[in-house]
């Protein structure tokens, strides 16, 4: 099932189908890029960034990103 | 006198690197983005002395918000530079995208390969050979906050080049 990794639940985890193009570049510095297993560890109220585990570490994005990232996750 | 640019992601231990190369006592703490501008020192090396300039951290060389911007403005001054490339070994790819968007601007980089025992109490393993020889340049596991390694970089310096990028991705294809 596809979702957007803005709304992806607790714990819940996937792997990244697609990253919009002028985005890409920019979050491939934080190791996020097409194919990698994300896992959601938190989302912070009030439209506040998300934490995610990438590779074992934890990187914050601004919920704006994450809306443009496009995950493929198990149901 | 030869400049040093010690760049890295937020949080690899930058700043520890550089109180530790110049004696000086800049702030350091436990979270990223305690450097948002930059602190410059002098080093003493075996045969000649450095300027180092302790960058704030970034996760590319494309900047997305201030304290970016220093860091890559501050590159791009500093065109005859040496540049500590310092990363987080327990997260290496992102630093190694940072690390191969400075060498692709041509600047000799040496690699230091930090919290190098936060990576062995993952149970990361790093063949840092390989990655010698596929990059070319000094690759040197280091433990800012004890000093591991630092002799080892202070000694690469000088025998770091700029690589070609086109170079690194050959050598990439061959390991397939």
């Amino acid at each position: 099932m596809e979702k957007k990794l803005s709304v992806m639940n607790y714990e819940e985890e996937g792997r990244v189908k697609s990253i919009e193009q002028d985005l890409k570049n920019k979050v491939a510095g934080m190791g996020i890029r097409v194919g990698k297993n994300l896992k959601m560890i938190t989302k912070h109220p009030l439209k506040g960034p998300i934490v995610v585990e990438v590779d074992g570490s934890y990187t914050s994005l601004a919920l704006s990103v994450a809306d443009r990232i496009i995950m493929e996750v198990k149901r | 006198m030869k400049k040093i640019l010690l760049m890295g992601n937020p949080n690899v231990g930058k700043s520890v690197f550089f109180n530790r190369l110049t004696g000086a006592n800049v702030i350091e703490s436990n979270y990223p983005g305690t450097t948002v501008d930059y602190a410059k020192g002098y080093m003493k090396g075996d045969s000649e002395d450095f300027e180092i300039i302790d960058v704030p951290g970034t996760f590319s060389l494309e900047s997305k918000d201030k304290a970016e911007e220093v860091a890559v403005k501050m590159l791009e001054e500093e065109k005859g530079a040496l540049v500590i490339c310092v990363i987080d070994a327990s997260k290496i790819e992102r630093g190694l995208y940072l690390a191969l968007e400075i060498i692709e601007r041509g600047y000799p980089v040496v690699l230091a390969l930090n919290m190098w025992d936060v990576a062995e109490d993952k149970n990361i393993q790093i063949d840092i050979e390989k990655l010698k020889s596929i990059l070319n340049i000094p690759v040197v596991p280091t433990i800012a906050i004890s000093g591991k390694g630092f002799k080892e970089v202070v000694l690469s310096l000088k025998k770091t080049a700029s690589v070609r990028v086109n170079e690194i991705t050959e050598r990439v294809g061959e390991i397939k």
